[in-house]
Order: C-alpha cells, then structure tokens, then sequence
C-alpha cells in the first residue's frame, strides 16, 4: 500500500498547489451542496418538486424582488427556484449518463480488449458506426423517434457516449497487457478475472477518470442544448436549458433594451456555465497531475 | 600546446519539483588544440550537461550559474558563458559542434537528411554556396536565349541581394510566396550537393539516394553517420560527442569508432569525447578527465590514467572492470543525490581512504606531476 | 505500411461503416407501421386514401431485407420521403438549405484553425507566462460557454444593443434583391455571389451578419484546438531534435517554426475529425439561434416537429459530411507524416 498513498499524497499536493484545480474543487463543492440542500433553500410548495411553481399567469417576466430573488419567467415561474433545483437535474444528468456509459464501456471494453479477435472487430465496427454520427444529431434523431423528454435525453446520451469508453478502455487493456507483470500473473496462475481485476485495470484506470470528469461537463452541455431546442425537460421543468429556451422572446420584446429582462436568460446560462466549469477544471488539473512528461517540473 | 578549450569553476544548478539540484559544482577542464579529450563518468555524474553548458544549451529547469568556457578561436579568447545569443549561434555548429546519443531522436522524423544536414550550411556557409549559385547563373546567362536570360536576369538579382543581405525585408516576403519561391531550387542544389559531400566523407554509401531518405528509413549507424555529418559540415575546431556509440550494436559502435579516428585526423578537429565506457577511452582519447556527481576528480595522459590512477575513484573503477580469472569488484554504495549532496568531497561516503578533512573541505583539482591533475586531499601535501 | 496500402484500407473501412449507418436509420424507420411510414412519403392529407397504393410502390408490406433495398434503392435515387416541416421532398430542402450552412462553415474552419494553431503554439513556447495562462483560461471558458447561451448573449449586447451584426443571413430587402432576377445565384453563398454579381454590397452585408455565427461557433472549436496544441507543441519541444537544431545554431524562431510546429501539427491533424463533428453539432444550435435558414436549423425544427424523414434524412446526410471529412483527414495525416507515407 506504500507507494499507491505516496502517489495519491503527491496527486493531492499538486492539485492543492494549482488556483485553478483548487476553484474547480470549490464550484463542484458549491454545487452538490446546493443540490443538497435545494428542499432547505427553496422548499416546493406542491406536488413534484421538479416543476417550478408559479403563483399566477402574468405572461411578462417581473424582476427580482424580496419574494423573488432572481425574478420570474414567462407564466411567473420562480427564476431562483429553477435553477436550485436545475442544479440537482444537473447532477442527475452528469452524473448518471457517464456513470452508465461507463459502466457499458467497461464491460465491453475489457471483453473487447482482453479477448480480442472477432469479438473486438465486430465491436470495433459496431462503434465505428456509432461514431460516423455528430453526437447532437444522433441524440436529436433519437429524441425524434421517442419523443421528447428528458428521461428519453438521458437514453438518447447513454447510447451516444458508451461506444466512446469502449475504446478508449479497450485501448487501455490493449496497452496493459502486453506489460511483463501481466505475463507474470498468467504464469503464475491466474485465472482471467483476477488477471483482470487485479493487475490491468488498476493501471488502466487514471486515463479513464480523467476522462470521465471532463464528460459530465460536456454531456450536461449537451443535454441542456436539447433541452433548449424543445427536446427536452417539458416547459415549467426544473432544467437549466429547458429555461433558456423559454426565455428567447424576451430578448428582442423591449425594443433597444435586450437586458431589460436579463434575469431571464443570463441567471440559467451562468449557472450551466459555472457547473461545466468547474467539472472542467477539475478535470484538466487531474490530467495536468497524472501526466508524467509534465510532472517532475 | 595552446588550450582550445578552457571550463573554470562551472557550476550548473537545476530547479525541480523536488528540490534544487547541484549538478555541477565547480568543474575545471582544459582541453587543448587537436587532441581527444574524454570525459568519463557514471550516469548522472554531469557529463552531458558540461558539454551542454559550452553551448550554453542546458534545458530548463536547468541554469548556468557561475564559471567561464573560455574558446581560444581566430586568435582571440572569448568567455561563452558571457556571450549574447548571436554570437553563440554563430559558433554553434562552426566552431564548435555536437553529436548526440541518441542520432534517433536527434534526427527530425519529417524532415529528410539533405535538409537537416543542409541546414548547418544554409546557415554557416551561405555566402559561398550564393556566390557558386551566382557563378552558375553567369554560366546560364551566356549560353541562354532572351526569355530565359529576363529570368536569369531575375535570379541573380534575387541572389546579389541576398549575398549582401540576407536578412532583407523583400527576400523575407518572397520565400514565403508559394511559386515563386521557386528561385530557390538553385540555392536548395548547391546546398545538396555539399551534402552528398560530406555524406561521403562518412563513408555512406550512396550518398546521392540517403540524401533523400526520412531518418526512419536508415539504420541505426547509418542515422549515427547522418548526425556526425550535420557536426562536421562547417569543419568545427571543437567536436563534442555525447556517448555517440552507447545506443548502437557493438559491430557498429566499432565502425563509428573507426570513422571518428579517421575524421580526427582528416579535420583536424579536437574532440571532447564523452563516455562510460573506459575501453572506448583506451582506444580513442590522448587525455581523460574522470568525473564524479558534478566534480572532475582526476585529469591526464590516458596512458598515465591507466598506469597510475591517483584519485581513489579513478582507482576503484579501473578495479571494477572485469576481466576473465578475476574477482568481480564493485565500488560500495550508491551515487549521492545532488539535491542534497555530501559536504566536502562528494566522494568521501564511498571513499576507502576518506579522512576528516574530506568531509569537511572540498579538495581543488591541482597538477600534481606532469600535466597529470587530481582533486583529492590525500596528495595535497605532496605539492 | 505504405501509404497506397494506408488509402486502400482507409477507404475499404468507409463502406461498411457507411453500411451500417443506412442500417441504422433503417432501423429507426422499422419502429412505425407501414401505414405510417407510407405517410413518410406523402405531401398532403389528400393521399392518404391511397395509402395501400404507396405501401404498394414502396413494398412496405415485404419482409424487411428486401424492404431494406428497396428503401436503399429510394436513398440512392434521391427520394428521402417528404418533410412536413419544410413542405417540400426531404432531399431538395437538404440541397437548398445547404449553401447557407455551407458559407457559415467554411469561414468558420480557417479562422478555428489559424487562430487555434497560432494561439497553441504562442501558449506552448511562452509557458507559464502571461500570454500562457490568458490563452489556457480563455479556452477553458471557451469550452465550458453553452453555445446557444453565447450565441444569445453577443445577439443581446451586439443586435439588440447596438444595432451592430443582426442575425439571419441578410436583411429583408437584401433577401428580396438576391431572390430577384437583377442577381444570379451562382454558388448559394451570399458572400461569394456578390462578388460574383459585381454586387459588393452584397457581400459585405452579408458579412455582417456572419460575424456573430462565426463567432459563436468557433468559440468551442479553438478551445479544444489550443489546448491540443498546446500539449503537443510543450512534447515535440522536449525531443532531441531540438536540441540538436540549437546546436546548429539556428535561431529560437527557426526551431519553434520550422522542427517543432511540423511535428506538433500531426496530433492536431488527427484531432481535425473532432473539429469536423464540432462543426456539425454547433452549426445545429447555431442556425437555429441565429435564424439561419440552413441544414443545421432544417434538422432542429424536424426534430421539434417529429417530421421523421426529414430527421432521418438529415441525419444520413450529416453522417456522410463527418464520415467523408474523417476520411479526408485521415488520408491529410497521412500524407503528412513521413513515416506513415513511406512505410
């Protein structure tokens, strides 16, 4: 155990050392515990806590007031209420997608990897085809012949992600085994899970969680730009997009004074882009850490 | 005999992750005209950086951090380590030139060996290769018709200008423009054919066809030649080689051996030639220099080195070759970390005969008898 | 390999991809009825009563692998079914709406690149220093902005506050102009087309209305650009061959220009399909925000308004763009690395 605590002590003290990783840790810190405490914060008045409510109809967003720290939108929806419980549909999305991905890519990664042959060449076509599609418009036709709704986005971005950490864990079994220490195991006995478990994928693994950091970041990017095409979390949903994309007319409506409303707009996207950010930072200080030709500088 | 060469109190210090390193702590070597000078030690023990630091080329986290390399060149002396970037750029690959261990990874994989090699001419001979180019136009012009002489015409405008002036504002902007850079094909010629030259004079053959090559199409003493070629095209007074044969086989480590001592003699160059290998110094070098973590422990005749090691270190590695009927021996312990090096002699913890005084002062490289240099208090009273 | 070994495999490995892909899209057709997806077919209620004709003529009711060559067959012959969204055949909404799109991508692709390229390489041989860390956290910002906020925002500050950069691709009696018989479309590309027609006018005003798009959609791009070169740059200035050209004697300038830069360009090069696929996404999000009547938005109001052959059709389009870029790519790294070229 000695020298697997000295490396993480050493991961620790750089990323301690960098501004930028240390406010990342700081955003994600923020957001999970707003997300935690999103019943304390804003506590829902009715039914599911997910749809934001609204007291009355008024078309016209209202600015903030006492009762409304960051104003309404359209239909007097709650501004501040939606996005602290945007930020728990957030998390949801991130965190789910990647972790599924992950979880298929592993499986089929480590059989493709490990076992090779036509098992690896068929899976290797198969994702091929799944990269041939920009992974919007994959989603998008999925979402199409579903139907819209945020449980069929996440589906939508699970089958989109999941060829990506195939490859990308098979390239790293394909690496680790031809290691000597491997052969050693072998020779010695082990069976194939052991083999496996214990010796290749420790090794394998850092590449991926870096990888998967920078993911969430870009899936909740990516689901909150189909939330903001329509395809979505439902109007009145508690989703950061979902708000922007109720949001658009109420740009252009005072003639000359697009920030007449900005509440509208601006609150929702600062919340995703601080969200990404802070995954993001995250993400690149573990690969400035674990990269060893940047390390020892 | 005039030094060519002389490094006084060099010191070379790195600033890492993990603490600042001493790599060299005052190292003094005098290398004279036209002889072979080698540089032993173990791995880490500074070699490379000393001979980086003569070309003031140490990588950062690395800094040069006091000395003086003194270069005895065209009747003048000059400090290299005080000296602006234009003028080491000027000796760099002139007056003194380097062969790396590596001749892999000192190659540029998507450039082909006419252009690296060319470079050192294009940069150090471009005056005689535009004055041949501006004879061969001469040549064209009289025998041309009017068409091509308004061509000819052009060209040899193009190349007055850049005999006067290379650097000039128009050249800067035509080489740029994708068809008529065309004009240097002429120059690109001349520059290829001195490259087939001294690809010759490496005893490659097919000089004309490796020209062409990509320096992964060559083997590797092949690649090793190519690299030596780029040092000696503007036949350097200096020659440093950086262990140019630890990464070869030993057929072809011997070929480059063979060719280095026939190039000595045809350039008349001196060589600092760096190795681990002491068979290799028996075989090539006039003096050695023996180098232990950042100090020179001993300096001299390689035949007086071999006959008489002073210095304890110099003793124990000549113990330490094997040979067949002999005990195997080694030095005891390890090679200190420089972060934290030992005070005084660096070699005391290892040292057999360590006194007090070597752990408390460091010993300074003296002659002791005939040209023949220790750094070590066991011969201090002996002055 | 050799590099004519290099091309044939690459090309040999586009078919079955290609394959897979109308496999797919056929498949998502496969979850309607044949009634229904007779109606892909259709352009107006009026034809419905001749629904079991069209199932006829389509052989919607044979079993599925001669249904497949069938539909490939229609694919092929350029009949993609009729959208409803943009009331007219599903291959002829792709064809005209593709010249907008096209004028938005190919400016944006040299600017992505020069400036990526440019920037990697300034942050690379200055590392650590202020133009490092202001490069490094403009691309962070940049690849964490949500581009539909982005393209919001400057619509916000430059359009609706200054009246500067509208969206949409010219202004109405521009558009008229341009539709009329006085001007001749020769390309679909605004900008090209006035220069064509003499009409300067033309092209600059439509140049206006491209900054914010461009800008919007290289935004993402040059992020991820900078940062790849970036690393590649800081690796290829660490090999021996750097060294060894200082030792020549050549200028800082020389070595980072001319043996650094070409090595560190490969990775980049291979990064380049990514660039395409970016492309392709962000020009959905940004036509559709920027009212832009090109493919992009085509296939987010189809989405929208589930018109499923439009979908598909937009989506076999798009995956033949990327898939033809990757190859280009692929065959440009090629070309471009000795070692693969020469074998």
């Amino acid at each position: 155990m000695g020298p697997a605590v000295k490396e993480l002590k050493f991961i620790l003290s750089r990323v301690e050392q960098s501004p930028l990783s240390v406010a990342g840790i700081a955003i994600i810190v923020f957001y999970i515990a707003l997300a935690l405490l999103a019943p304390v914060l804003a506590p829902p008045p009715y039914g599911d806590p997910y749809m934001i409510p609204h007291e009355r109809w008024f078309p016209t967003p209202q600015p903030p007031s006492s009762k409304h720290p960051f104003g309404t939108a359209e239909g007097q929806l709650d501004i501040y209420y939606g996005v602290v419980w945007g930020t728990r549909t957030a998390f949801r999305i991130g965190i789910w997608v990647v972790a599924v991905s992950l979880a298929i890519g592993l499986i089929t990664g480590t059989i493709s990897g490990y076992y090779g042959g036509v098992i690896d060449e068929v899976m290797m076509r198969f994702t091929d085809i799944i990269f041939a599609f920009p992974a919007l418009i994959l989603c998008m036709a999925v979402v199409a012949a579903l139907g819209p709704g945020l449980d069929n986005v996440l589906l939508a971005l699970v089958l989109v992600g999941w060829p990506f950490y195939t490859r990308l864990i098979r390239g790293e079994i394909l690496r680790v085994k031809q290691e000597d220490y491997v052969e050693a195991a072998k020779a010695v006995g082990c069976s194939d899970l052991r083999v496996l478990v214990r010796h290749i994928l420790p090794n394998s693994i850092y590449p991926v969680l870096i990888v998967a950091t920078l993911d969430i970041g870009a899936v909740v990017l990516t689901a909150a730009a189909l939330s903001f095409l329509g395809l979505g979390a439902p109007t009145g949903y508690a989703d950061w997009g979902q708000m922007i994309n109720y949001s658009q007319n109420w740009i252009w409506s005072a003639a000359g004074n697009p920030w007449q409303y900005w509440y509208v707009f601006i609150i929702p996207g600062l919340f995703i882009f601080t969200f990404v950010l802070g995954w993001n930072l995250l993400g690149d200080a573990l690969r400035d850490v674990l990269d060893p030709t940047l390390r020892r500088r | 005999m005039e030094n060519l060469l002389s490094i006084k109190d060099l010191v070379v210090k790195f600033y890492t992750y993990e603490g600042v390193v001493e790599a060299i702590d005052g190292a003094n070597i005098d290398l004279k005209a036209g002889e072979t000078l080698g540089l032993v030690g173990e791995t880490g023990c500074g070699k490379s950086v000393t001979s980086l630091s003569v070309l003031v080329l140490v990588p950062p986290p690395g800094k040069i951090e006091g000395g003086r390399a003194i270069l005895k060149t065209k009747g003048r002396s000059f400090d290299l380590l005080s000296q602006g970037d234009s003028f080491l750029r000027g000796i760099r690959g002139e007056e003194i030139s380097m062969i790396f261990q590596d001749p892999r990874s000192a190659l540029n994989p998507v450039y082909t060996v006419k252009d690296q090699v060319g470079e050192v001419f294009l940069h150090h001979r471009l005056k005689e290769l535009c004055e041949r180019v501006l004879d061969g136009i001469e040549k064209d012009l009289s025998k041309g018709n009017s068409l091509k002489n308004f061509i000819y015409r052009l060209e040899r405008k193009i190349y007055r200008t850049m005999l006067k002036n290379p650097k000039s504002f128009p050249l800067k902007i035509l080489s740029r423009i994708p068809l008529v850079k065309w004009y240097q094909r002429r120059l690109m010629n001349e520059v290829k054919k001195e490259v087939v030259r001294i690809l010759g004079l490496m005893k490659i053959p097919d000089p004309e066809r490796v020209a062409e090559m990509y320096p992964h199409e060559l083997s590797g003493g092949m690649a090793q030649r190519v690299v030596i070629a780029m040092a000696l095209g503007c036949n350097p007074e200096l020659l440093i080689a950086d262990e140019p044969t630890t990464n070869l086989d030993v057929t072809v480590q011997a070929q480059i051996l063979e060719l280095i001592r026939e190039l000595k003699g045809k350039f008349e160059s001196s060589v600092l030639y760096i190795t681990h290998d002491l068979g290799v110094v028996a075989e090539l070098c006039d003096r050695v220099a023996v180098m232990y973590a950042g100090n020179i422990c001993e300096l001299a005749n390689v035949m007086e080195i071999f006959k008489n090691p002073l210095h304890p270190y110099t003793q124990a590695l000549l113990e330490s070759i094997p040979r067949p009927g002999k005990e195997f021996r080694t030095i005891e312990g390890e090679v200190p970390s420089l972060i934290n090096p030992p005070q005084g002699c660096r070699f005391n913890p290892r040292c057999p005969k360590a006194t007090e005084l070597c752990l408390q002062r460091k010993p300074v490289l003296t002659e002791l008898e005939n040209d023949h240099f220790v750094a070590c208090h066991l011969y201090a009273g002996n002055l | 390999m050799g590099l004519r070994a290099f091309i044939i495999r690459r090309l040999l490995l586009t078919i079955p991809t290609l394959i897979g892909v109308s496999l797919l899209i056929f498949a998502v057709t496969q979850m309607f009825a044949p009634e229904q997806r007779a109606t892909l077919y259709i352009k107006d209620i009026k034809q419905i009563k001749d629904i079991d004709a069209l199932i006829e003529k389509y052989g919607l009711n044979a079993p599925v692998y001669t249904q497949y060559f069938i539909w490939f067959g229609q694919v092929l012959s350029g009949n993609l079914g009729y959208s409803q969204t943009a009331k007219m055949p599903v291959a002829e909404a792709i064809l005209t709406k593709f010249p907008a799109t096209a004028e938005l991508v190919l400016l944006s692709i040299p600017i992505t690149i020069l400036v990526g390229i440019y920037l990697g390489v300034q942050s690379a041989v200055h590392r650590d220093k202020i133009i490092d860390h202001i490069t490094r956290t403009l691309s962070i910002i940049g690849w964490s902005l949500p581009t539909f906020w982005l393209g919001i925002v400057l619509l916000a500050i430059f359009f609706a506050g200054m009246g500067i950069f509208p969206p949409e691709r010219l202004s109405s009696t521009t558009e008229d102009f341009v539709h009329s018989a006085a001007f001749i479309k020769y390309t679909g590309l605004n900008t090209i087309d006035g220069l064509l027609n003499g009409q300067l006018w033309v092209t600059w005003e439509a140049l206006q209305h491209l900054v914010l798009p461009t800008i919007t959609l290289v935004t993402i791009q040059i992020a991820l650009i900078v940062r790849v070169m970036r690393s590649s740059m800081l690796e290829a200035l660490n090999k021996g061959y750097i060294t060894a050209a200082r030792a020549k004697g050549l200028t800082q300038k020389e070595v980072i220009n001319k043996h650094a830069r070409r090595n560190a360009l490969i990775p980049v090069i291979t990064l380049s399909g990514l660039l395409a696929a970016g492309m392709l996404n962000g020009v959905i999000i940004t036509e559709t925000v920027f009212n832009i009547n090109g493919v992009g938005r085509f296939g987010a109001t189809a989405a929208i308004g589930i018109d499923i052959p439009a979908v598909l059709g937009f989506a076999l389009f798009s995956c033949i763009l990327f898939v033809s870029a990757n190859l280009m790519v692929d065959l440009l790294y090629a070309y471009t690395d000795p070692r693969i070229r020469l074998g």
